[in-house]
């Protein structure tokens, strides 16, 4: 086993994975940013080293400096998390020739995944059901008739990619052009490779995930799926399992897809094969697989009673996964909402800011994933993840109320939240009859912010009001260790 | 005591230790039951109902959690002077967020259509169109590809063309 590991990421999954860490008795190393230098995972973590500024590109995806660091602190292993340099086969293959142990997959099987291209192409050979399209794809000629072959609409998604950068859906020929160039940006930005791919965009499709988990000794097996319909920008933002569309059949069917899928690519450590369901069909196809650990592994972990980044760390030291695929159940129904710094009445823009107020709901079934504590600032440098709230109870409907009252006792000031936004999804019937798809938020639910104050809100802010304008009477004949605050003098006040 | 949020003025009236609150027609009996500064927490009685909210200030913001749902309240003086801070005259573009010029796909003096791109900024690895509030042309153009701005910061201005004639 490992003695040390050092955490090639930030946030939430930073603090995860440093938890993990600990209850293996191993010791951690973070990583930070110019930004991030009192970050709750740089004070979670035994040691933390400074890579760089404030840019990714200068810090989280700087594979050199984050190599160098592992050695000059003597760690034995790097885990990536997800996003930055978590799919990145070069870096794999640079920390694996420093002597180091990358905790995911090997650098051969992120790049036969990592490119969507070359891997609808593995697929395809491997028997996995894949969605109709074209790759390779160059100059624009070449992207209008491939387009117009499948038929539009088509999605346009980088090769690189994952999670929603880079893509596009275009409606309409005339629409190609722009939205090649945007695509090509993004992809170059955000994954250092413009490669882009084209195929058919399918209508009210599901996201069906299933999680799949092997160790070195060539043992692979799949731990469920999970349903992440519920999207934004094609980004997911609720997440939930079992989903509540698969019969037994259906999910026996994609769970051994997705192995053979896995198996495809010689995969070891944790991985997801996404695919796109069809429900007036009940067909699915291959859409991709997540060479690493998912945003939404907590789900996966309260249903199965598994720790995914425990088990990383231990395969990825050589320990055979225990579990056969019959042993495997799940228990009850877990849900997770991302709680995103953005704003859903202003198309979803990031909000930053300085959390003035961060309280988290606690309770029986509730877990609260997060990387930030009040008084933390929320940069527009990273992603504006704040917390994921995981729930898990005994069915769907006991899961959707616990995640109801969760959110309500959650408190986020200083940035506006999605957490109205998700309230509303929530309730929806369509929600509650499993029928969402991943473009439902854009086509189908109809969420306005409260137009006008609610009349306790605003007596609420009076009487915070009130109290300054009491403490400024006063302040005189006081000795207030903080005389600002508006808080100090509601007590007496209220005599 | 009279205040004002949100254009809407709430008025409190002591009366023993609870207050009389109005706001137009609607009229309760309000008292401060608890308040915990370490929490920013205030635990009241409105018509009877027991409430817990949380209070945050954030210069003339207050960040008001109660019954599960969030507002951000802007408090105003009197005059409402205040009021109407993030209005820019019509064509005046600002950067919604923090972050970097990735295009600029006009200069100045060009005419422009409502709808079309002028500017792309990226954010949080998103990109952000500016895109034209109306038929126009470019009065001036502030930035720069690659240059960082900050949130509500001009980036453009585009004038109507009737306003030329």
């Amino acid at each position: 086993m490992f003695s040390k590991i050092l955490i090639a990421n930030r946030g939430e999954i930073a603090v995860r994975i440093i938890r993990a860490c600990r209850e293996l008795g191993i010791k951690t190393v973070a990583v930070y940013s110019d930004a991030d230098k009192n970050a709750l995972h740089v004070q979670q973590a035994d040691e933390a080293v400074h890579i760089g500024a404030a840019s990714p590109k200068e810090s989280y995806l700087n594979a050199d400096v984050l190599i160098r660091a592992a050695l000059a602190s003597q760690a034995d292993a790097i885990h990536p998390g997800y996003g930055f340099l978590s799919e990145n086969a070069s870096f794999a293959a640079a920390v694996e020739s420093a002597n180091l142990t990358f905790i995911g997959p090997s650098a051969a099987s992120i790049r036969a995944m990592g490119d969507k291209a070359e891997s609808k192409i593995r697929m395809k050979e491997a028997g996995v059901p894949t969605v109709p399209g074209a790759e390779g794809l160059d100059s624009l000629p070449e992207f209008e008739s491939a387009a117009r072959e499948i038929g539009y609409p088509i999605l346009v998604k980088a090769s690189a990619g994952g999670g929603g950068k880079g893509m596009r859906i275009v409606w309409e020929a005339d629409d190609l052009p722009e939205e090649i160039d945007a695509a090509r940006r993004e992809a170059l930005h955000a994954f250092g490779d413009d490669r882009l791919l084209i195929e058919k965009y399918i209508a009210d499709a599901h996201h069906i995930e299933f999680q799949v988990f092997g160790d070195k000794h060539g043992h692979l097996v799949h731990l469920f799926e999970r349903e992440c319909s519920v999207q934004r920008r094609h980004q997911k933002i609720i997440e939930e399992t079992p989903s509540p569309l698969l019969t037994p059949e259906l999910r026996k069917q994609m769970g051994e897809a997705a192995v053979k899928a896995a198996q495809a690519v010689g995969y070891h450590n944790a991985g997801t094969i996404e695919f796109i369901f069809d429900p007036q069909l009940s067909t699915f196809y291959f859409l991709e697989m997540n060479t690493r650990l998912q945003v939404e592994h907590p789900i996966t972990e309260l249903t199965t009673g598994l720790d995914l980044v425990q088990w990383q760390i231990r395969v990825a030291a050589g320990e055979r996964f225990p579990y056969a695929q019959e042993q495997l159940t799940q228990r009850g129904h877990a849900i997770e909402c991302r709680v995103y710094a953005e704003d859903p009445a202003s198309g979803f823009l990031p909000s930053t800011g300085k959390l003035l107020q961060y309280i988290e709901p606690r309770g029986p079934g509730i877990r609260v994933d997060s990387g930030f504590r009040a008084g933390d600032e929320v940069t527009h440098f990273y992603d504006p993840l704040l917390a994921k709230l995981i729930v898990h109870a005994e069915n769907r409907q006991a899961a959707i109320r616990k995640m109801q009252t969760a959110l309500r006792d959650f408190v986020v000031h200083g940035v506006v939240t999605n957490m109205d936004f998700m309230q509303a999804v929530l309730s929806h019937p369509d929600f509650a009859d499993g029928k969402v798809s991943t473009r439902w938020v854009e086509n189908t639910l109809d969420w306005k912010p409260p137009s006008a104050p609610s009349f306790e809100s605003l007596v609420a802010a009076a009487f915070a009001d009130l109290a300054i304008a009491n403490r400024q009477s006063k302040i005189e004949n006081r000795n207030e260790p903080d005389p600002y605050s508006p808080w100090k003098t509601l007590h007496g006040f209220r005599n | 005591m009279k205040l004002t949020f949100d254009n809407t003025t709430i008025d409190l009236l002591p009366a023993g230790k609870s207050y009389r609150v109005t706001l137009g027609e609607k009229t309760a009996t309000a008292e401060i039951l608890r308040a915990d500064a370490e929490r920013g927490q205030i635990e009241f009685l409105l018509g009877g109902e027991r409430l817990t909210a949380y209070v945050s200030f954030d210069n003339a913001k207050r960040w008001v959690t109660i019954n599960g749902q969030t507002f951000v309240l802007a408090r105003q003086s009197g005059s409402r002077k205040r009021g109407g801070s993030h209005q820019h005259a019509a064509g005046e573009l600002t950067a919604p967020m923090p972050g970097q010029i990735r295009a600029v796909n006009v200069s100045e003096g060009e005419a422009v259509t409502k709808g079309q791109t002028l500017i792309i900024l990226e954010a949080m690895k998103m990109e952000i169109r500016i895109q034209a509030p109306m038929d126009g042309v470019v009065k001036s153009l502030a930035v720069k590809v690659g240059q960082t701005v900050e949130r509500e910061q001009n980036l453009i201005i585009v004038e109507s063309q009737k306003s030329q004639v």
